[in-house]
This record gives structure tokens, sequence and C-alpha cells, in this order.
């Protein structure tokens, strides 16, 4: 018996040990821990000394300034973790006239989830989004296919609510179309989105969730303390009864602000993306880091902002759509394309219709989803028609020698192509891509073909209400 | 986006956007075809053919980027009239000197066009077709009178001669350029304003004037 009890002590003794060792590891750990904790705070200091160094020059702090150090502070801390960062800046040092360096990088940057300035970009599609869901879901095709989910973001109960309350007139034949809404989404972007949590199976029906799903996966819970997100949440709260009788000029406005929202959030993120790699603060790469930026931040945006504005625009693409059934027969020559340049013999034509080729490509450019994208989409119509236009005159006659057509063919002829395009949308593409066209391409190019565009797409518009003759005689 | 405007007095690359106005048959294609392909290349003839074209010049040491934006003559496209000439720097209304009825237009066209851009832009009042001079219907008094009442400069061409087409151009990039100098002193030094807003010339630094030219018209290399 007494054996046991020595045991006992003996087992006791050893529990004792035991627990002291390892109180003595917790202490231990603790003391790393807090070691560990004091350099971590240590070292942010000191990078937000950098920062603030950095940014010495101005005089008083701003709330944007302050917010610019942060996240410079936020570069910093990643470049300290991170050795890619330095392995690029070097090599661009060593080879600066590299361009393939320099476009490596930029979709180095982008495959990077963890980088602050992809952080800041998904934090503000995130915000673009939060403004653009409760209006655009209100228009939404109701659809016993789109369960609604209890999910943790204000805005999808706010859904919810609104979903209930549409209307089935309010449900637009210009929506109905839903295809054309949602087919942006299953693009070529997923491609190089590979590594992000982007998901990786779309489909028309719950693509609006998708993308909510994946924004609510975004790191922007309050824990990390962003100001914004909580401000834009309890806002939000408070809007859903607004969102219910947003009349036009209400809905006007919030495009306006939301336009404004993003191009403010471009320049943020181009100024950190420069902060971040300075090597790309040269003229050439500086573009190619704006198309980069551009393309990631509106690829998941582009559908339900182009959904907002073709509310704003309905009445325009009802117009567009009525002259598209008017003159679903019309030849080139019923919207004033002189005769020379289109095939009157159908023989030639090969069973198609003329200018087929700048129709065919003008389709594609809802299939893109950044605006740059597009622009490129509609300057490529535009020489398809030139390219068309010399072809047809050619076959006419060798007399004619000045092949070279001018804005008075351009626009009957690019008419009658966004007239077989029978596409009402176009319009309201156009009138995003408007807002979102660079100054630099506005006197160049793009900015011609895209007026030229607009132009052809208002006068399609005015056809079917007679205003307009068909046949104006004066073609030279 | 990002254009530096002000800044260094010395090597400026000035990009100037033209507007083409006449109606249909006065031959402003064939005006405009001239002066882009006529002296040492085609180059200058875009895909666009001669809808939308971009000429490089050098006048007095300062490097020009020309825009020349084509109009549709036709009235049933007037009322789109504003989206091509808004931010414009120049005008050049065309008419035909047989035909009196494209000077009335030209006149319509100068009424708006001052009503929409004010007196900033330089307007360039064109009679063509010099060549066909027996068969003038447009006197040389009433036209050039007319343009001075309306503070606009008149020219006369022939296309077809290839005459007065180059001066025209020089002259209109000239008056543009002092447009743009007094505009760039009124603002006074380092004023950044206009790198917010749309409107007016742009006004670009060496370097950063690569950046735009990957937007098509106006590469400086």
């Amino acid at each position: 018996m007494d054996f046991d009890i020595s045991d006992m002590y003996v087992t006791s003794l050893e529990t004792l040990s035991l627990q002291r060792q390892m109180m003595e590891n917790l202490i231990i750990a603790k003391a790393r821990q807090d070691a560990l904790q004091r350099k971590m705070e240590e070292r942010r200091l000191r990078l937000q000394e950098e920062a603030n160094r950095r940014f010495a020059a101005s005089g008083t702090i701003t709330a944007e300034e302050q917010e610019q150090r942060v996240l410079y502070t936020n570069v910093l801390e990643y470049e300290q973790d991170h050795d890619w960062p330095k392995l690029w800046k070097a090599n661009i040092k060593k080879n600066p006239d590299d361009p393939t360096l320099v476009s490596g990088l930029v979709s180095c940057l982008l495959s990077c989830p963890d980088h602050p300035v992809m952080m800041l970009l998904k934090r503000l599609q995130y915000r673009v989004y939060n403004r653009l869901y409760p209006i655009v879901s209100k228009s939404l095709p109701t659809s016993p296919a789109l369960p609604m989910k209890p999910s943790h973001s204000a805005q999808s109960l706010l859904m919810s609510d609104s979903h209930q309350n549409v209307s089935k007139s309010e449900v637009g034949h210009s929506m109905s179309s839903d295809a054309s809404l949602n087919i942006s989404f299953s693009h070529d972007h997923i491609a190089n989105e590979e590594d992000s949590d982007w998901p990786h199976t779309l489909d028309r029906e719950n693509s609006f969730e998708d993308l909510e799903q994946f924004l609510t996966q975004l790191d922007w819970a309050p824990s990390h303390g962003d100001p914004d997100v909580t401000f834009e949440q309890s806002q939000l709260d408070q809007e859903e009864p607004l969102v219910q009788d947003l009349e036009m000029r209400d809905l006007k406005e919030h495009l306006k602000a939301i336009v404004k929202d993003i191009h403010i959030a471009i320049d943020q993120l181009l100024s950190l993306c420069l902060l971040s790699f300075e090597c790309l603060n040269t003229a050439s790469s500086k573009d190619l880091c704006v198309a980069s930026i551009e393309e990631a931040f509106f690829t998941p945006l582009w559908s339900p902002l182009l959904a907002l504005f073709r509310k704003v625009h309905r009445e325009r693409e009802l117009s567009f759509e009525s002259s598209m059934r008017l003159y679903r027969d019309a030849s080139p020559g019923d919207v004033g394309v002189p005769s020379k340049l289109y095939p009157q013999d159908p023989v030639m034509l090969h069973g198609s219709y003329p200018y087929d080729s700048a129709v065919q490509e003008l389709r594609l450019l809802c299939r893109d989803c950044c605006p740059q994208r597009k622009l490129e989409c509609i300057v490529r119509t535009l020489r398809l028609i030139c390219a068309c236009a010399e072809d047809y005159s050619c076959l006419h006659e060798a007399e004619s020698k000045t092949a070279a057509i001018g804005a008075d063919d351009l626009l009957p002829i690019l008419s009658y192509v966004a007239l077989h395009c029978e596409l009402p949308q176009l319009v309201s593409e156009c009138a995003a891509l408007e807002e979102f066209i660079h100054e630099g391409y506005l006197i160049g190019e793009e900015g011609y073909c895209l007026t030229s565009m607009q132009s052809a797409l208002q006068y399609v518009e005015s056809l079917h209400t007679g205003g307009f003759q068909l046949h104006n005689t004066k073609f030279t | 986006f990002t254009m530096a405007a002000g800044g260094g007095a010395g090597n400026k690359t000035y990009s100037f956007k033209v507007v083409l106005l006449g109606e249909g048959c006065v031959g402003k294609t064939s005006l405009v075809l001239r002066y882009c392909e006529n002296k040492f290349n085609d180059k200058h003839i875009t895909t666009l053919q001669a809808s939308f074209l971009t000429k490089k010049l050098n006048i007095t040491g300062k490097r020009v980027n020309l825009a020349i934006w084509d109009t549709a003559g036709q009235e049933r496209f007037h009322a789109l009239g504003p989206i091509y000439y808004r931010d414009s720097n120049g005008a050049i209304l065309v008419y035909d000197i047989t035909d009196e009825d494209s000077f009335q237009k030209v006149k319509n066209w100068v009424k708006e066009l001052r009503k929409m851009l004010g007196n900033e832009i330089c307007l360039c009042i064109v009679g063509n077709k010099v060549d066909l001079e027996k068969e003038r219907h447009v006197s040389v008094e009433e036209a050039e009178g007319y343009a001075e009442s309306v503070g606009a400069k008149h020219y006369h061409t022939s296309a077809k001669l290839n005459k007065g087409i180059e001066e025209l151009f020089l002259d209109l990039c000239k008056r543009m350029m002092e447009t743009a100098q007094a505009e760039e002193r009124a603002k006074g030094n380092g004023a950044s304003q206009s790198t917010t807003s749309r409107r007016g010339v742009q006004i670009v630094d060496d370097d950063p004037q690569a950046a735009t030219a990957a937007g098509g018209c106006c590469s400086s290399a």
C-alpha cells in the first residue's frame, strides 16, 4: 500500500515539475511573443517614420495624405516580408529600356492579392460595388433560380428586400436581355486571376451573387478598422427606403457620383502603384500601369455599372430598338450610304450583307469588360468600315481614284452598321465609355471613333421618329 | 490623367484638334487629303482614311501635333455636331466658291461654333475650288468681309491645283499657338487646374508626351 503512496507521490512530483516546466515554457513563449510584438511595433513605427519622411515636403496633412501615409507604410512593411518587389526593382534598374520587364512587374503585382496595391484595389472595387448594388439589383429579373442567402453583408439583405418589391413592369425589356448583362463575366479575366479568390465558375444566373460572395470574402472586416467600410455600411442601411423611389433624376445623380468615385479610385490606385514602384514612373510605364489597373478594376464591375447606365439611358435604348425594328431590312442606301460604297448585286456579297465584318466586330464590344478594350473594338470597327468601303468602291469602277472616305460617307455607313448590330445596349456602353475615356485619347483616333459612334447611334435613335428624311439628295 | 501643364517654357509639344466643316460637295476631303499626303510621304493617312488625320509639324522650333477631325456635312447629322467640335482649338469651314448655298452653311456653323466655344477657337473660312474662278458665285469681298466681321480669317484654296492649302494650315497652327500661349500666360505659371479639366489645349512637356503617344495620333518618337 505505502508503495502505492510513494508511487503516487513520485507521480505527483513528476506532474508538478511537468506543470512547472509548462508554465515556464508558457512564460518564455509569452515573453517571446511580446518581444516579437514589440519588434513588429517598432518596425511599424520605423516604417511609419520613413513614410512620414517621404511625405515631409508637404506641409499640412490632409486626410488623404494621412491615408497615403498609412498605405505607404503598408507597402514598406510588405516589402520587408517579400523579396519579389526588390528583385523586380533591381532588375528594371539594370535594364531600364526593357518594356517586357515593366509588363512583367505589373502582371506580377496583379497576381499578388496581398500586396497593398491589390488590397486597395479590392477595397475600392467593393466600395463602388456597394453603391451600385442596391440600385442595380432593383432591375434584376426576379428569378427563382437566384436564391438569396442570408449572408453577412448588408447589401445582400437589402437585395432580398428590394427584390421582392420589384414589380413585373419594372423588369424592363431592356434588362430582359440579361445575357448581355452578364455575358461579360464569363470572359478571359479569369485566366489572369487564377491565384486570387475569384469565383472560377460563373454562369448567368448567379454572377451577381458570385461577385457578392467574392467581395464579402475581401479583407474588409471591421477588425481592420477601416473607417470607409463601416461608414459605407451604416449609410447603406439608411439608404434602403430611399432606393425604392429613386426617380430618374436621382438615378442620374447616383450615376454621376459613382463615375466620380471610380475616377478617384483609379487615381488613388495609380498613385499608390507608382509610390510602390518608382521605376514605373515613366511616361510609357505609367500608361501600361493605368491600363492594367483599369482592366483589373473594371472587369468585375462593368456588368453592374452598365446596368446602371442602361437604367439611365433606357429611353434612348428604346428608341434605338424601335429604329432597329423599323429598318431591319434596310439597305445601306436607305440610311444615306452612296451607292458606289456598297455592292448592289447580292451575288457580290456571297450571301451576307454589306459591311458584315464591321457588324461582327462591333458586336464583340459587349464582350469586353474594360473601357480601353471596348474603345479598341470601336476603332477596329471603323477601320473595317474604311477597308470595306475601299473594296466596294474598287468593285464599282477603277475610275474613282479617290477611294478615301471622309466623314460624309463614314457616318451613314456607321449608322447602317450600328442598326444591323441589333444591340440597343450599345447606347449605354458608349455613354459609359464617354465617361471613362482618358483625356489623352480624346483628341486621338480613339476619341474620333467614339465620337463618330455616338453620332451614329444618336442618328439611329432618331430614325424611328421620322424626324430625318431618308434619302438626303446631296451626295457626291 | 497625368499630364503636366505649364512647367518649363522650353521644349513643348502642342496638341491641337481641328475640326473640318463643310457641305458634302465642297471638297473638304480632297483638301485635307492633299494637305496630309502631299509632302514627304503618305504615312500620315491613317486607317480611317480621310475622316481622321494627323500631322506632325515643327513651327519656329516648337513641335505641333495636329489632329484633323472631319465632320459629316449632311443636314441630318448636324444635330450631332457639338460632340465633334467640343474642345477644338481650330475650325476650318469650307465652302465652294461656285456654290452660294455652301457659303450660307458656313455662316450657320460659325454662329454655332462661336456660341459653343466662344472666342478661343481659331476660325478659318475657306473658299475652295478657285480653279473654277469663272463660275464663282460668292464674291471675294463678301466672303472676306464676312470673315472679318466674325473674327475669322479667310483663305482661298484649290485642292485640285494644290493651291493655298499649306499656307492655310501653317497660318492656323501659328494662330492656335498664339492662343495657347496667351491662355498659358493668363493662367499664370504652374497653374495645375488644367490637368483636371478636359477643356483646351494639351501642352505637354517633352517626356510625358510619349505617354499620350500610345493613344494614337501624336507620337513624338
